[in-house]
Formats: structure tokens, C-alpha cells, sequence
């Protein structure tokens, strides 16, 4: 049984904290959290102890740590626990800084780091990337990603987000490198303040569509918006030289009303931590896996990759130019 | 009883012609009086198929009786004889697009100004695609912000075609230009465009492209971006997805049935159309209706000349982009 510490107990940390109780393999042993009442809340909510981090990263009986703090404290715990020997599951981002990200990479090549790409492990999209991989579809040629929440973020968040591209396409650039297979050699975004004004106020953009290309000239189409007005709209469609691969949005119930207007629909599960839950879980079964040895299936250098291409997509839009990476 | 069907003659016989001819001869307000004659003799086969008379096309444009002409015939002559029927007096149904030449079209701009003159965009005819646009003329959707076009062919023309195409774009994506100025409700100012050959070299040998993602840009800031693909490998893929400030607007691929197979493997819905005659079937009858209605004086011709020429400038400039590597602004083309 590996004991592990938690950073973190707002939304994801308490996710996490389930899923770590439920796991086997797992013993959740201490919480941390610079709002103490939420540390005790989760501590007793789960039966494990509330921490200092000090403490946690110099205890030897703690075999690894889930960083799910502010992400302004992501690079500074996992730099504290890699150099303690721990392992380590890391939300995403690592860092919203690619300088200060690249700076740490070397001090962490090492580190038994799985970085938290929560869509990687979402069953459809992994039933994709199979079908993918046994050649269902010949050889990949173009990616379509639809990426759009279901209504904007507090104001104050997005100021401190580290823009849309950082904070949300992030996620989708991981999914476009993980499905490409090729390296990506060039972005072109296209973005725009069309949804909130306060956003675009704040100096950032609710609305972007995004190109990538690879050397192999297969091209990536990314979607995004801050706000779609129907739930949370997450799907991919993958083309490829013998058909075409998609994987659909989940919605919250299979009951359709009929009319004489028509069909209705129940409404896409709207809420990121439903449409999640299953990838949080197989999340946490791939950390088990890691403390038991495994190569984490997703790290630092994952992490610079979609961090550079969200600074290139940002530059893009900047310059109206295309990037090269 | 008196005939008050009009009389429209039909100019080429190959696949768009025999569509149209077909259509023209079962509509109860037109009457199909004559296959003009083409050099490769194709017209007798379509004529003896409908039982209707050859003629050559300057004794049909010289019949007074005849009031319409559809033209169908080889892209390179569809302007001349455009011109050639409007100027004999027909109301005139050209298949798109009226020319591959963006100069020759805008020097032309002239006589096509308020002519009688339908070009086939035909997507704008399809009944899914229609009730898209009424849905967002309703407001259903509130403010248009983003839109999607997927347009993928079934299987990659034979590559003897590439080089009379004129290319991706402005043979093919020019449909697509067409629906996201007819959708978005206001220009596109910017086009930035990639393309890649992925699907058959001899394309790229030919100096074209098969695969393209487009984006365009309007004033407002509004976004549409275009998928195209010369080879689909699953039938013919043509869906659009319009996002607005109260949600979205979907057309997907029509099923040739509605049988779904289940087994222990999963399920198995049946395929989409194989082709465009298959998937815009009822879009080719609405286009001759309209045109009977333009013949009728009862509708303005819904696409004509100007739209060609936008969709052309798109395709234009979005050739340019791919050249280029840099967004065009849609002005300077």
C-alpha cells in the first residue's frame, strides 16, 4: 500500500481525494491546503491526516504526492518532491510559464512525474486513439478537436488563467499531439472577443480556432470557446486514408422527448468534473501504477510540448503569422 | 388545353447536364424542348433517354418559343454561353461557377448585374441546409459567432480532372466559400488557408492540393472555418455547425436508411450518401424549381453572378494564402 499526500482541496483536489480513497493500492495519508478548514474538511471526509507541506515531503513513508494546489505552486512541490524521491501526479498545467517550465525540465528529466491530461484517459477518446492505432482508419491525414465550455469562468480567474490558450486549448493541444503521432511544426490561430466583453477587457479572447501542421503536412483544426450556450461540448473527429473516426459528446440522460416539432434531447453532461469522472478514476489506477513502478504515460516533456504550442498559438494570434515551432 | 409550361433547352449532357435535363423534364411548369448539341455527341444519348429533339444551340437560342436555357456544359464554355443566352433574351440556369478566371468574371460584371440568371450553388437549395439557414434567420441560435463546414468527397476525382478543375479551392471549396458567406451574414475580410496532398500524389503531380483547412475571418471578428478533403473513405461528408451567443445548429450526414444493426461488436448505422447526385437530389429539383419561378417572374434568382464572383475572390485568395504561408486580406485579391 503506497501512502500518498495531497496538495490542494478546492474542486479537483477533492476529486482527486475520492478517487485516491477508492483506488487500491492508495492510502491517502495527508492533506494540505492553505485554507486550514478545507484541509480538515477533506482530511476527515477521506480518513487522512491534515499536513504541512514540510513535513510531508520529509517524511520517507510518503511514497508519492498529487499536486493539485494553485498552479502558481505546481513547479515549486513537484521540484520539493521529485528531489524527496516521491512520485508525483500533477494537475495540469506544470507551469503557465514556458521559460520557468523549460528551466525546471532538466532538474525533473528524472522524475517519476504523470501530469494530469485528464482527456487522455476519457474511455471514449482512449477507444478512439485504439481504433486509431489497430489502423481502423488507414493513416491518420487531419484532426478536428471541438473544445467548448458550457458558460465563461469568473472574471477574476480569467485574469489570472494565463489566457485561453494556456489555461483551456492547453488540454487540447495535448490531445492533438498525443493523436497526431507526428511532431508539430507550425500553428496559425485565429482569435476573437465575441462572447464577453469583460474578457476581452482583460486583455484576453473567448473564441479562437486553431491550425496546426505537422512535417508530414497532416493538419489539426481546434475549436475552442468559452462559452457554447448547450453544455459542455467535447468531441473528436479524426480522418483518415480508409474513413474516419468520432467520438461524440456524452449526454446526461439516453431519454428523448417526441413532439409533433420533433426529437428533443437531453442536454450534454455539463459540468467538466461529470464528463470526467470516468478519466479522473482511470487517472488515479494509472497513479497506482506509477507509484508501482510504471513509466508515467504522460510527463514534464508533455507538458513543455502543449505549453509551447499555446505560446506559439498566442503569438499567432498577436502577429496574424504563422508560427514555427 | 393550352401549354403555359416554358420552354428551356438544356446545353451538356454529361453527368450535371443528364441531373438537371432530368429534373427540368418532370417539373409541371417547364417543358424540356431541346438537348443542344455538343462535340462529343453526348446530347443524342440524353436526348433519346427523355425523348426529346437535338438541336443545335444556336437554333435554340434563336427560337423565340424557348424562354430558358440550363447550361451544364464543359466549366470553359459557361460563360460565353451565358452570355450567348442572355443576350438572345433567356432566363438562364448555369451550373457552378459561371468561370474559373476571376478577371474574366469581373469584366463581365456589367451584363450579369440584374440578368435573369441562376448559377448552381446548389447547397443553398438543399432542404437540410435550408432549414439550418431559417433556423438562424429566426434568431433560434441568437447571434451568429462561429461556424464549422466539413466537406469531404467520397473518392478523389480521376487525376485527368485535376488540371481542367482549377483546383481545390476554386472547384471545390468554392461551394463551401458559398455557404459561409450565405450563412455567416456578413464577409469575410481574411482568409488564411494550409492544404497538404495527402490523398494521392498524382494530385500533388498536377500541382494541386487534396486536403485543406481554411479559416475565414469577418469584420465582427466572427470565425468559420472549412474542412475539405478530395477522399473521404466513408461516402460523401458534408455537415455545417453554427455556434451562437444561445447555442447550436447542426446538419449532419442524411442516412441512406435508417437501419442500425446491433451485435455484440457494437452498433452499425447505414452508410451516408455516396455522392453528390445521391446526397443533393432534392437540392437539384429545388434549383429548378427556383428557376421556374425566375422564368415566372414570381423570384429574383436566388445565386447569381456577384456571389460567384465573392466565392471566386474566397477561393482566390485562399490559393494565395496556401502559397504564401500568411493570411490575405479578401480586398487585395
Amino acid at each position: 500500500m503506497a501512502r500518498i499526500a495531497l496538495f490542494g482541496a478546492g474542486r479537483i483536489g477533492r476529486i482527486h481525494a475520492a478517487n485516491a480513497v477508492a483506488t487500491p493500492g492508495i492510502e491517502l495519508a495527508a492533506v494540505i491546503d492553505p485554507v486550514p478548514e478545507a484541509a480538515r474538511a477533506l482530511a476527515d471526509a477521506t480518513g487522512a491526516e491534515v499536513a504541512d507541506t514540510e513535513a510531508v515531503i520529509a517524511d520517507p513513508d510518503i511514497a508519492g504526492v498529487i499536486v493539485a494546489s494553485a498552479t502558481d505552486t505546481h513547479l515549486d512541490l513537484c521540484l520539493a518532491a521529485h528531489a524527496a524521491g516521491k512520485a508525483i501526479f500533477c494537475e495540469k498545467p506544470l507551469d503557465l510559464d514556458l521559460a520557468r517550465a523549460r528551466a525546471a525540465a532538466e532538474q525533473l528529466a528524472e522524475a517519476r512525474l504523470f501530469l494530469g491530461f485528464n482527456r487522455r484517459f476519457d474511455p471514449n477518446f482512449k477507444a478512439l486513439k485504439a481504433a486509431m492505432d489497430e489502423g481502423r482508419i488507414g493513416a491518420l491525414e487531419t484532426l478536428n478537436i471541438t473544445s467548448h465550455d458550457p458558460a465563461p469562468p469568473p472574471i477574476a480567474y480569467v485574469r489570472v488563467s494565463g489566457g485561453l490558450f494556456r489555461d483551456m486549448t492547453i488540454h487540447d493541444f495535448d490531445t492533438a499531439r498525443w493523436l497526431l503521432g507526428a511532431p508539430v511544426t507550425e500553428v496559425f490561430a485565429a482569435g476573437a472577443g465575441l462572447i464577453e466583453p469583460e474578457i476581452t477587457t482583460a486583455g484576453d479572447i473567448d473564441t479562437a480556432k486553431i491550425l496546426l501542421r505537422t512535417a508530414a503536412g497532416q493538419l489539426c483544426l481546434i475549436s475552442n470557446s468559452r462559452r457554447s450556450g448547450y453544455g459542455y461540448d467535447q468531441r473528436i473527429e479524426a480522418f483518415g486514408s480508409a474513413g474516419m473516426l468520432r467520438a461524440g459528446n456524452v449526454a446526461e440522460s439516453e431519454t428523448a422527448v417526441w413532439g409533433e416539432a420533433g426529437p428533443a434531447g437531453a442536454p450534454f453532461q455539463t459540468f467538466f468534473l461529470d464528463r470526467y469522472a470516468a478519466a479522473y478514476r482511470d487517472e488515479m489506477a494509472h497513479f497506482a501504477d506509477v507509484l508501482s513502478g510504471a513509466a508515467p504515460a504522460i510527463g514534464v516533456a508533455d507538458g513543455l510540448a502543449a505549453l509551447a504550442l499555446a505560446e506559439a498559438a498566442a503569438e499567432s494570434v498577436r502577429t496574424n503569422k504563422v508560427v514555427n515551432l | 388545353m393550352q401549354d403555359d409550361r416554358f420552354k428551356i433547352a438544356v446545353i451538356g449532357a454529361g453527368r450535371m447536364g443528364t441531373v438537371h435535363a432530368r429534373n427540368a423534364a418532370a417539373h409541371p411548369a417547364l417543358e424540356l424542348a431541346c438537348v443542344a448539341e455538343t462535340p462529343d455527341g453526348s446530347a443524342a444519348t440524353l436526348a433519346d433517354a427523355l425523348q426529346r429533339p437535338v438541336a443545335p444551340f444556336s437554333a435554340a437560342l434563336a427560337d423565340p418559343a424557348i424562354a430558358g436555357v440550363v447550361i451544364a456544359s464543359a466549366t470553359a464554355t459557361h460563360l460565353d454561353f451565358a452570355l450567348a443566352a442572355l443576350a438572345a433574351g433567356k432566363a438562364v440556369f448555369c451550373e457552378k461557377p459561371l468561370d474559373l478566371d476571376l478577371a474574366r468574371l469581373r469584366a463581365h460584371a456589367g451584363v450579369f448585374a440584374d440578368a435573369p440568371l441562376v448559377v448552381g450553388f446548389n447547397r443553398r437549395f438543399d432542404p437540410h441546409f435550408r432549414a439550418l439557414k431559417a433556423r438562424l434567420d429566426a434568431g433560434e441560435i441568437g447571434t451568429l459567432e462561429t461556424l464549422s463546414l466539413i466537406s469531404h468527397d467520397p473518392a478523389a476525382p480521376p487525376p485527368g480532372f485535376i488540371p481542367t478543375s482549377g483546383g481545390l479551392f476554386r472547384d471545390f471549396v468554392i461551394h463551401d466559400f458559398d455557404m459561409a458567406r450565405w450563412l455567416m451574414g456578413e464577409e469575410p475580410v481574411e482568409v488564411f488557408a494550409w492544404a497538404s496532398c495527402l490523398v494521392d500524389p498524382a494530385i500533388a503531380a498536377a500541382g494541386d492540393v487534396d486536403t485543406a483547412r481554411i479559416v475565414l475571418k469577418t469584420t465582427s471578428g466572427r470565425l468559420c472555418t472549412i474542412s475539405s478533403s478530395r477522399r473521404s473513405g466513408y461516402g460523401y461528408d458534408q455537415r455545417a455547425e453554427v455556434y451562437g451567443s444561445a447555442g447550436m445548429a447542426r446538419v449532419d450526414n442524411p442516412r441512406s436508411t435508417t437501419l442500425e444493426g446491433w451485435s455484440e461488436a457494437g452498433s452499425a448505422a447505414a452508410r451516408i450518401a455516396g455522392g453528390f447526385a445521391e446526397r443533393y437530389a432534392a437540392a437539384y429539383a429545388a434549383e429548378m424549381d427556383h428557376f421556374a419561378a425566375v422564368l415566372a417572374g414570381e423570384a429574383a434568382p436566388a445565386v447569381g453572378h456577384a456571389a460567384n464572383e465573392r466565392a471566386l475572390a474566397l477561393a482566390e485568395a485562399a490559393g494565395r494564402s496556401a502559397q504564401s504561408g500568411a493570411p490575405v486580406m479578401v480586398e487585395s485579391v
